[in-house]
């Protein structure tokens, strides 16, 4: 198996579970509707590049959650520049409601998990 | 599907590519040359094809897709190797075609051979004594049975019982076993009948007498009527009594008859007889609970009827009625048996294509290692190579079954009726079908697996530098397939050692000496009617005559009249030695015959003198006994002279049977005759007495021909001389000895043709696979065997060389085979075979004829590469 496996570039990344990838699109199109790119880059920046994204398996979990009916997808042309269209997301109500309930589990792992870690704090 | 796929196929498309030109836009707004801004946006995105390929999983429809891309890829493979189609289709179709052929057997005889309601839901009562092993269903007389029908762990119980039903008025006599049934049978085994109405309750009067109904079987409607449906209403004289036709039951109905009928049981409690019992269940009640009541009520039973019962302390159980079918002796364990080998067939055949997948896989190698290294992913990849396989297996198993539908004729043809319930029907039927599907997809996924897994994982570098050909064979994959030819051996060996015992088996049947000469004697049964024939004198005057004339007609050599002997079977009798205490346990066969019986049936005269007809005629109590016998008396008493008590003679235990009135059980032994094998071929002999016919008259007899010439062509003088004397006598249907002598051989003979068959395909397809591996190993060295060549070995060392490697995986899987074989043989106790063990000729028979088979099969591979030009070879690729 060797053979084929890449080595990872950088060991203080983190690789995505898959739930926490679908939690954090669905965060960030809390804020409106978006197309991939910009789904990509928006968590690349808040997570300030600790959370590696791999652009490409964005992909798959967007799809994923259109067939899960949380997010809804459409073709729509930019703001900026009329000409260009793309695929844009936006969450459903659905989506709004598997986020709180992702958000407020997430939450209490994170609190039991630090008490665990840091107990005196 | 295909347009919405598309559709959402060139949306994926457009928004990767979207994706890309942001990205680059962005790169090149860092400043990055517009090519150099391309390939770092495709490697921050990464591998485009494998995040189509995810999202594509993630669209939900897509297993179906890809299970039609992975059949469709299948079926151009397959196209593309036919020969490798055409021999992996042949091995799985015999496999799979020989399983659903012994399936539709074991299903029709075993799984489902009656049409009644829950037949597995119908319990028979057993009574053991405290000596007893054998859980033997036990019969009650009429007032038992109503008291049994009262206990309320029953929802239902009813009755049947045989007795012998003469057919007159203006049809030609015919003598029938009749079937009589208590009036809620029918409603009990829940048949509807194919035409009018079937017995009901009201049959039977409230003083048990029954009504003048008959309800027929199918095939004697067919036969009687030509399936008029005129036929309701209309009357059969039976036992002298008009009885009307209520009604005719569907084919499949065979309730202890075939081909006779079914009459309401006369309930008058105070007519003898036994009445074999059947019962179900009320809604909630456990056997054990049925099973405590029914012994209460024995016991109390005992109390008042002690003979019925054995003495001490009994225990109740019940039978179920699916365990105690004609089928569930000796057929029973043979068609086990024989599913046991059918599976080590299948097993072979699975093996057989595994090995050929797995060539075929290591030569295609290279293709998957390139795929693995493009990025395909390893699960779906097995799961192409499975889809392959099972499409394999299914292709085959669809051939398979053609070949079952012919194949399960022929064993229908073979089987022995006897041992089938008339009621079966062995046909490839829907359960068949599902078994021989769901047995396709198993075998696909099991000789699929071992390759599927082996070549998903290759080692990438060596694959793809070595360019598939390897010089020196994957050793990995060399190793597994010569363990599969090893594999196939050994199964192949046990598969012809349980054939050859099946051989040995049925060859020492026929060597066995019966005690009797068999060739050209004819029995047939003479029937008379009981209310015509009323009294003992009538009924031997009726014998006498009969007997003196078949004596003098011309071709006849010998003839004999009476019951029991022929050759095997006969009343059994309690007994006493004069001088020794009475037997407990044992009993003496009865054989009541006239003066010539010994010759008729060819059994040599040991000791004092036979019976003369002067004796028989008379009813003088002189007997005859068998050697088994004579060896009741102390050793050193000749019995000859001697006086024996036999139980049956003063006491017949039927209304029907007919003795002298103050009829005493004493006889004077005159003669000793030679053992016979009176209790079947495969049993010991049982200790025999025989005395004049005349001193007991059942309403029956049987006349026994020993003719000059062909037996059966003496039968219609027979028939004509009896309806000379009467013509409502009817004659029953003939044999001779020698067909009955043949029926004790009939299952050993099943078993030998259809193990037979099945090492024999066995053998084949091991044959197959030796040939396949050897000759892909040839094919494999091929570079090898040319630098040999090239560098002075001979052609005889060439040879030697593979026809060795060939030797040594034969010789491991034959070794295995046999230990594997006489294990097997030890551990279970296999009923089919009976003792007969190994001996070393079968061994020895087994490994050569294996073994040449071995050679035949490697050979020819290996006189290719003998043959081969060192230079071919040298530049083979």
């Amino acid at each position: 198996m060797s053979t084929n496996e890449m080595p990872r570039d950088s060991s203080d990344r983190i690789d995505l579970l898959q739930g926490t990838l679908d939690m954090l699109i669905l965060r960030t199109l809390l804020f409106g509707p978006a197309h991939g790119h910009q789904i990509a880059k928006h968590i690349q920046r808040t997570t300030v590049d600790v959370l590696q994204v791999e652009h490409g398996s964005l992909y798959p979990a967007l799809h994923r959650l259109e067939r899960k009916g949380l997010v809804a997808a459409k073709w729509e042309s930019a703001a900026k520049d009329q000409k260009r269209e793309f695929k844009y997301y936006r969450l459903t109500p659905a989506g709004k409601k598997r986020l709180a309930a992702d958000e407020s589990k997430w939450k209490r792992m994170s609190e039991a998990i630090g008490r665990i870690l840091w107990p005196v704090r | 599907m295909k347009f919405w796929r598309k559709k959402k196929e060139d949306d994926l498309d457009r928004e990767l590519r979207s994706h890309l030109d942001l990205e680059a836009e962005a790169y090149r707004e860092a400043g990055l040359l517009p090519l150099e801004a391309r390939y770092a946006a495709q490697r921050a995105l990464g591998n485009t094809t494998v995040i189509k390929e995810q999202t594509r999983d993630m669209w939900g429809f897509m297993l179906v897709e890809q299970f039609w891309q992975d059949l469709k890829y299948a079926v151009r493979g397959l196209r593309r190797t036919p020969g490798f189609a055409a021999v992996a289709l042949l091995s799985l179709a015999l496999g799979i075609g020989a399983t659903t052929a012994l399936f539709s057997v074991v299903y029709g005889v075993l799984i489902a051979p009656y049409p009644y309601a829950k037949p597995d839901e119908i319990w028979a009562p057993a009574v053991v004594g405290p000596k007893e092993a054998a859980e033997n269903w036990h019969s009650y007389p009429r007032p038992e049975f109503i008291e049994i029908q009262k206990l309320p762990a029953f929802s239902d119980v009813m009755a049947t019982t045989l007795d012998s039903v003469l057919l007159t008025g203006d049809r030609a006599p015919e003598s029938f076993g009749g079937v009589f049934l208590s009036g809620n049978a029918f409603h009990f085994m829940g048949v509807k009948p194919q035409i009018g109405r079937t017995i009901q309750p009201f049959d039977i009067g409230p003083g048990g007498e029954p009504a003048a109904v008959v309800v027929l079987s199918y095939r004697l409607w067919q036969r009687l009527f030509d399936g008029r449906e005129s036929a309701l209403g209309e009357k059969l004289v039976l036992n002298n009594v008009p009885h009307t036709i209520i009604g005719v039951m569907p084919p499949r109905f065979g309730w202890y008859t075939g081909d006779g009928f079914w009459l309401p049981m006369p309930m008058d409690l105070k007519q003898e007889g036994y009445l074999n019992v059947i019962m179900r269940l009320a809604p909630g009640v456990t056997t054990q609970i049925g099973e405590q009541q029914l012994q209460a009520l024995n016991r109390e039973l005992a109390r008042v009827t002690p003979q019925n019962f054995p003495k001490g302390d009994f225990r109740t159980v019940f039978l179920n009625y699916m365990d105690i079918t004609v089928a569930s002796g000796e057929m029973n364990s043979s068609l086990r048996l024989l599913l046991a080998a059918v599976g080590f067939l299948l097993l072979i055949a699975c093996v057989n294509v595994a090995n050929l997948q797995l060539a075929r896989t290591t030569t295609r190698a290279r293709e998957i290692a390139l795929r693995l290294s493009v990025g395909a992913n390893r699960p779906r990849l097995v799961r192409q190579l499975l889809t392959e396989s099972v499409l394999l297996s299914v292709l085959g198993g669809g051939i398979g079954v053609l070949l079952a539908i012919g194949l399960t004729k022929a064993i229908a043809a073979l089987i022995p009726s006897f041992y089938v319930p008339n009621e079966a029907r062995i046909t490839v039927n829907g359960w068949v079908l599902l078994f021989s599907f769901a047995v396709s997809v198993l075998t696909g996924v099991l000789f699929g697996l071992v390759p599927a897994l082996q070549c998903s994982q290759p080692n990438l570098v060596d694959s793809l530098k070595e360019g598939g050909r390897g010089a020196s064979g994957s050793i990995r994959g060399q190793k597994t397939r010569r363990t599969l030819v090893v594999t196939e051996v050994a199964l192949a060996v046990i598969l012809l050692a349980a054939s050859s015992l099946t051989v040995r088996n049925f060859q020492s049947l026929l060597k066995k000496d019966p005690g009797f000469h068999p060739e050209r004697t004819l029995m047939v049964n003479v029937q008379l009617s009981p209310k015509n024939y009323s009294t003992i004198e009538q009924r031997n005057i009726f014998s006498q005559n009969l007997l003196d004339r078949v004596k003098n007609l011309p071709g006849v050599q010998a003839a004999t009249i009476g019951n029991g002997g022929m050759p095997f079977g006969g009343p059994r009798s309690a007994f006493s030695i004069e001088g020794l205490p009475p037997s407990q346990s044992q009993r003496l066969t009865v054989g009541l015959i006239s003066a010539d019986y010994p010759q008729t049936l060819g059994i040599r005269l040991q000791r004092g003198r036979q019976l003369t007809d002067q004796d028989v005629t008379r009813g003088d109590r002189y007997a005859l006994i068998n050697e088994t016998a004579a060896k009741l008396w102390p050793a050193g008493q000749d019995p000859v002279g001697k006086h024996v008590n036999v139980e049956l003679l003063a006491k017949p235990g039927s209304r029907q049977v007919l003795v002298p009135a103050g009829s005493s059980a004493d006889v004077t032994i005159v003669g000793v005759l030679g053992d016979t094998r009176n209790a079947g071929l495969r049993d010991a002999t049982t200790p025999a007495v025989f005395v004049p016919y005349t001193l007991v008259a059942p309403p029956a007899r049987v006349l026994a021909v020993r003719t000059a010439g062909e037996p059966m062509a003496m039968l219609n003088t027979l028939r004509g001389v009896v309806q000379e004397m009467d013509r409502e006598v009817p004659l029953g249907r003939p044999i001779t000895v020698e067909e009955v002598l043949g029926f004790q051989t009939v299952q050993p003979r099943f078993n030998m043709a259809l193990f037979g068959a099945f090492a024999a395909l066995g053998l084949a397809l091991a044959a197959a696979g030796i040939y396949s591996v050897v000759s892909y190993d040839v094919t494999q060295r091929f570079h090898e065997i040319g630098v040999r060549l090239a560098l002075g070995a001979s052609r005889g060392d060439v040879l030697g060389m593979v026809l060795r490697m060939a030797g040594t995986v034969v010789g491991i899987g034959l070794a295995i085979g046999v230990a594997g074989s006489i294990m097997l043989v030890r551990i279970v106790q296999f009923q089919v075979f009976e003792g007969t063990g190994f001996d070393p000729l079968s061994v020895v028979v087994v490994i050569v004829v294996l073994s040449s088979v071995a050679l035949l099969a490697s050979s020819v591979p290996a006189w290719r590469a003998a043959k081969l030009d060192p230079l071919t070879a040298l530049r083979h690729d």
